[in-house]
């Protein structure tokens, strides 16, 4: 299978007063094409700033992005927009705070194609904007309805209209069902896998929600403060979990069985400071298993088994 | 339908069925929906309503020419024939505070919109822009609020003479400051909104980001700053003429009337109380109004 | 058998504005023993959070309005309190917890001031002596004792959850309610916070209501388990019975939405329409419309809540008497 995106040791950091914050840190990546790969983490690991990364809403600190081969971190910004702004989209989290609230359900889905497509006229463009009203399941009657109208699942539909109005090939989802009621998510999960497949979709999948995370990705990439720690196929990180922050965060998962009664991995502390971090592992301040090389260095990430990649200095202990 | 019939569903039952068809529901109906809900906003929108028929129909409405004088009738107390009393010249009062209302509305809507497109313009760049250029330009602005209003005021005077651009040259330079921030504050709001980033990931361009999405959702909390400003202008206005710095005699603004019965406050205390009278009502007129507007455009309230 | 804590029978509570009336919570009876956990569960607009301010007496001023219904602490009838006995019971005998601890403390005051507040306000002891014990609670609650002189943005928000339940468990309340006090918080900290919840619990044998719509927290934390949907509970019993033979096409559904960790499923099952509208219910059950085990009578008739056991009752018309011996027709 081919790769359409590799990223490669990119980096993004933001000059706070304190100092320089390390949001994204040296992360390298391959997302194959017609797959979903998930970006797992909690707050400040840098997951969506990686996928606004990868959108070139912000630009990258350092580091190579290639799409279909094509450096697009280090590309000037107008010849970005130009040939890639229309491949690589996104949907965002908010769906109640990324809608224009100025605009009708019509007008918001029509804005991509009559920003991006020059070529169509007016009409052509209404007519297009409908058709993906209809393909995200938006009934036809609420093309003059305003944002503040509807309920989340419907905005949400609004936002992938808009995501998917300029035929993309990469779209990146940030959050997109976290503010969403459990059955509405369900919704737009399915919704989501069966555009994927009738257009042969890539998508970085980014959440914090494990269960959702298994269901839908193809490969999950765990994040912690900014760097890569495990990357595997989506069943392995539930079968064989290796990074020991990987462990926590799945015993951590409430499971809806009364049965089960779960042996919790509880980290000490909280999560340590992404300003100039020291040159040590991030994780070891709460890692239950901390040696002295984790105190002096940062682990690189290693391929452990075949296609399991994790950034640790003791993970051989954890491998079945 | 319903699982229980309440006497509040039946009043809403009733209200509805008067209502002939569904209107649309756009957010700026829905904020005139929630000013209309609130009693105070509508006095204030009222009595402004008002002020600015007597500032049409002044010759209409005022009995007297506001530079007549009647040498006959000096320092008269209030009475029939003249409702607010007579000046130190002889000129009925009444009739000059009521041709007062024009000078005071248009003299203050010039200077919000010169404020507005001076210092307003400027806050707008510098909230878009951010960095160095918001930086400059806000010190700037520092600079300019340093000098006290009055003295910036007798300058411009001394070398210019008294006059109605001068005045609203004065006042404009004074109120820079607070429009620039007030209006860079509003803009960083929506700058900061998630449909912006949202816009530019569909590929918008700069100047369409400002046009389309940035000043139609600024425009609600601008139009609150613009209405407070016409009050603040009317009080500046007043206080300038009142020392001298303002507009020249005979015109009726009413600072100069509030000037004229200075000498006399203790003997014949009418002269000033309405004219004072009427710069307390209209200022509260517009705040009023303001605060009904933030109110209706405040999300949180819905 | 341990007695009641609070016994909450037909509550009815409408929010009236000018242009509508919401039916928010509709004719719900439930009872909470001494030392229990009760999970209310639902999503948006179920009536979870009024249900809890109904009980706290902090339903909105001119909007909320109790039109039925009766609500028993310890034996006390809440709604015949005037609002000076009210504040005393609240925060004393019963407290509740909010959902966003980054906004629920007040940011100009120490956090040893905020908790020796609540102390001061029910008991009539020194300053002194209500530090020490908002000393004690933070202890309690794993935060140091010496911080007490520190300020809320000198917390993340784990830490500042600690300190609301702190300040929820100063006064050591009879009734706490938790109004999704987890769902802000990044998992691990949500575990941490969690694990805290249950052992303060059983050590004090405070009994609890916890709200929200993670069906995982509920199989955890509690040992009853009412299911709420467009304000009225659907199905209401112990979390094996709940858990292991929900009865209700709602909860099942609910369960069937969630992505599971054990299993893969291609699509996940999907509850069609639209979540009733609380404005304008109908007058039969309020699930009929969006139901895929729905029978004849399902659109013509409202429903009664039905025992099926000791530790199980539903609201739905399949289990009624009269259908349960005969085929449930379905349409």
């Amino acid at each position: 299978m081919e790769n359409l995106v590799e990223i490669k040791n990119l980096k993004k950091y933001f000059s706070t007063p304190r100092g320089e914050l390390h949001a994204v840190d040296n992360v390298t990546l391959n997302i194959e094409k017609g797959k979903t790969i998930g970006i797992v983490g909690e707050s400040g690991c840098g997951k969506s700033t990686l996928g606004k990364t990868l959108m070139r809403l912000y630009n990258p600190t350092s580091g190579e992005i290639l799409y279909n081969g094509e450096d697009i971190a280090n590309m000037p910004t107008k010849k970005f927009k130009k040939n890639y702004r229309s491949s690589i989209q996104m949907i965002f989290q908010d769906p109640y705070a990324s809608l224009d609230p100025r605009m009708s359900v019509l007008q918001l889905i029509e804005e991509p194609i009559k920003v991006n497509k020059k070529g169509l006229s007016k009409a052509e463009a209404t007519v297009k904007a409908k058709e993906m009203m209809d393909l995200v399941g938006l009934a036809a009657r609420l093309e003059g309805s305003y944002p503040h109208e509807l309920d989340g699942g419907r905005r949400q539909r609004i936002g992938i209209a808009r995501a998917l109005s300029l035929d993309p090939d990469f779209i990146v989802c940030d959050e997109p069902v976290s503010a969403l009621d459990v059955s509405i998510q369900a919704q737009i999960l399915n919704l989501l896998q069966d555009l994927q497949k009738e257009r042969n979709l890539t998508y970085m999948f980014i959440t914090h929600d494990m269960s959702v995370v298994k269901h839908i990705s193809d490969d999950i990439a765990v994040m912690y403060l900014g760097r890569l720690i495990e990357k595997c196929p989506a069943n392995e990180i539930f079968k064989n979990t290796i990074h020991p922050y990987s462990q926590a965060l799945l015993s951590a998962i409430p499971i809806p069985n009364v049965h089960v009664k779960k042996e919790r991995m509880i980290l000490k502390g909280e999560l340590t400071s992404p300003i100039d971090p020291k040159p040590c592992c991030r994780f070891a301040a709460r890692c239950p298993y901390t040696m002295n090389e984790c105190m002096e260095k940062e682990p690189e990430l290693r391929e452990l088994k075949p296609n399991h990649f994790v950034a640790c200095h003791c993970a051989e202990q954890f491998v079945k | 339908m319903a699982k229980i019939k309440t006497p509040a569903m039946e009043k809403i039952e009733k209200k509805n069925a008067k209502r002939k068809k569904p209107v649309k529901s756009t957010p700026a109906r829905e904020s005139w929906k929630r000013f209309k809900r609130n009693p105070t906003a509508l006095i204030g929108l009222a009595v402004v309503c008002v002020l600015i028929l007597i500032a049409v129909f002044a010759p209409l409405i005022a009995p007297y020419g506001y530079k007549t004088q009647d040498y006959s009738a000096m320092m008269q107390a209030p009475s029939s024939t003249h409702w607010f009393g007579t000046d130190q010249f002889g000129r009925d009062i009444f009739s000059r505070v009521i041709y007062g209302t024009r000078y005071s509305l248009i003299i203050a809507l010039f200077c919000t919109i010169a404020a507005f497109f001076s210092g307003g313009l400027l806050g707008i760049i510098a909230g878009y822009c951010g960095g160095k250029v918001d930086t400059v330009i806000m010190r700037i602005m520092d600079v300019f609020q340093s000098i006290p209003m009055i003295m910036m005021a007798m300058c411009i005077v001394a070398v210019l003479g008294n006059g109605i651009p001068q005045l609203v040259a004065a006042i404009m330079f004074a109120s820079m400051p607070t429009m620039a921030r007030n209006n860079r504050a509003a803009i960083l709001r929506v700058r900061g909104s998630d449909y912006i980033e949202s816009s530019e990931a569909i590929g918008v361009n700069q100047f369409q980001m400002i046009v389309k999405h940035m000043i139609p959702n600024a425009v609600g909390v601008m139009v609150i700053y613009f209405v407070g400003f016409l009050a603040v202008s009317i009080m500046m206005m007043s206080s300038m003429s009142y020392i001298g710095v303002g507009l020249a005699a005979p015109t009726p603004e009413w600072g100069l009337i509030l000037n004229d019965g200075k000498a006399y406050l203790t003997s014949a205390p009418y002269m000033m109380l309405f004219p004072a009278l009427m710069i307390m009502v209209t200022c509260f007129a517009f705040n009023l109004m303001g605060d009904g507007l933030r109110d209706a455009f405040d999300p949180r309230l819905k | 058998m341990s007695e009641n804590i609070l016994k909450v029978e037909n509550l009815v509570i409408h929010y009236e504005t000018d242009e509508e009336v919401v039916e928010a919570v509709n004719n719900i009876s439930f009872e909470i023993k001494k030392g229990e956990v009760l999970g209310l569960v639902g999503e948006t607009g179920a009536g979870k959070t009024t249900t809890a301010l109904g009980i706290m007496g902090l339903l909105p001023d001119k909007v909320g309005h109790v039109i039925q219904g009766k609500i028993e602490l310890a034996g006390e009838n809440l709604f015949e309190k005037t609002a000076r006995e009210m504040r005393k019971i609240r925060g004393k005998k019963v407290s509740m917890i909010f959902q966003d601890p980054m906004t629920a403390l007040n940011p100009v005051k120490t956090i040893g001031d905020q908790i020796s507040e609540v102390v001061l306000l029910h008991n009539h002891c020194s300053k002194a002596e209500a530090l020490k014990r908002a000393q004690e609670m933070l202890a309690m609650v794993g935060i140091v004792p010496e911080r007490y002189k520190d300020y809320p943005h000198q917390f993340s928000g784990g830490m500042k959850q600690r300190i609301i339940i702190a300040i929820a468990l100063a006064c050591e309340p009879e009734l706490l309610i938790a109004d999704e006090p987890t769902t802000a918080l990044d998992v691990t900290i949500q575990a941490q916070i969690l694990d805290m919840m249950r052992s303060l619990q059983s050590k004090h044998g405070t009994s609890m209501i916890l709200i929200t719509h993670d069906l995982g927290v509920v199989a955890e934390m509690c040992d009853h388990c009412a299911v709420m949907y467009a304000g009225e509970l659907v199905e209401y019993g112990t979390v094996e019975e709940v858990f292991d033979h929900p009865k209700h096409p709602y909860t099942k559904a609910l369960y069937q939405s969630i992505p599971s960790l054990d299993k893969d499923v291609e699509r996940l099952h999907v509850v069609p329409g639209m979540v009733t509208d609380p404005s304008n219910l109908p007058s039969y059950c309020s699930f009929a419309d969006r139901c895929d085990e729905k029978g004849e009578g399902c659109k013509m008739e409202d429903p009664e809540m039905i025992c099926l056991s000791e530790d199980h009752c539903v609201k739905c018309l399949k289990y009624a008497k009269e259908n349960i011996t005969k085929e449930w027709k379905e349409k």
